[in-house]
């Protein structure tokens, strides 16, 4: 979530919001930042992935019964390395 | 007349539309276009237009089955770099 450009009017009527509406809106912006950051990181899986993944010719839009595993493990797998990275680093920390 | 709230959330919510989109189209076309047309001509032929095709379908369901697999692992609380809340 970047930057959030608003018309002069809105960030005026801004500042009169009641404090459960403020709230209300942190919460929402907080729970859209969520949904960003997740949507970037499924693209970048896919990215990877379907490089790892789909390595023959492509004559079909769907995934073939190799391919579909191949992807599904390859998220897992970049989860459990992701893990083993973060355990080593705390490691490293602590030595 | 759509007050500030609604009107903030409004934006919020497609610009969080057009990254996606954004990131989608650029992905496709570096995916795509490696695959499909190794050697670029003076137009796109026809099999180069079914190969994009195919293509393109091809890295939507891998990005589907992504998506399936990852939101898997974020409902069950396993994040990368810590927790996500509900979502």
């Amino acid at each position: 979530m970047d930057q959030l450009s608003v018309s002069p009017e809105t960030a005026e009527s801004l500042k009169n919001l009641s404090q459960k509406d403020k709230q209300e809106l942190n919460q929402f912006i907080q729970n859209e930042g969520q949904k960003a950051q997740i949507q970037a990181t499924v693209h970048s899986l896919t990215d990877t992935c379907f490089r790892k993944c789909i390595t023959s010719k492509i004559s079909s839009g769907k995934l073939d019964r190799s391919e579909e595993p191949c992807m599904q493990n390859c998220v897992d797998r970049y989860m459990d390395a992701n893990l083993t990275v973060i355990r080593h680093l705390e490691q490293m920390r602590h030595s | 007349m759509a007050d500030a709230k609604t009107a903030i959330m409004d934006q919020v919510r497609q610009q969080a539309a057009l990254q996606n989109a954004r990131q989608l189209v650029e992905k496709l076309n570096e995916h795509c276009f490696e695959r499909c047309v190794p050697k670029p001509g003076t137009s796109l032929s026809s099999g180069e237009s079914t190969c994009y095709t195919a293509c393109m379908e091809k890295y939507m369901a891998a990005w589907n089955t992504v998506s399936r697999q990852y939101l898997g692992h974020v409902q069950k609380g396993v994040g990368s770099g810590g927790g996500f809340g509900g979502i």
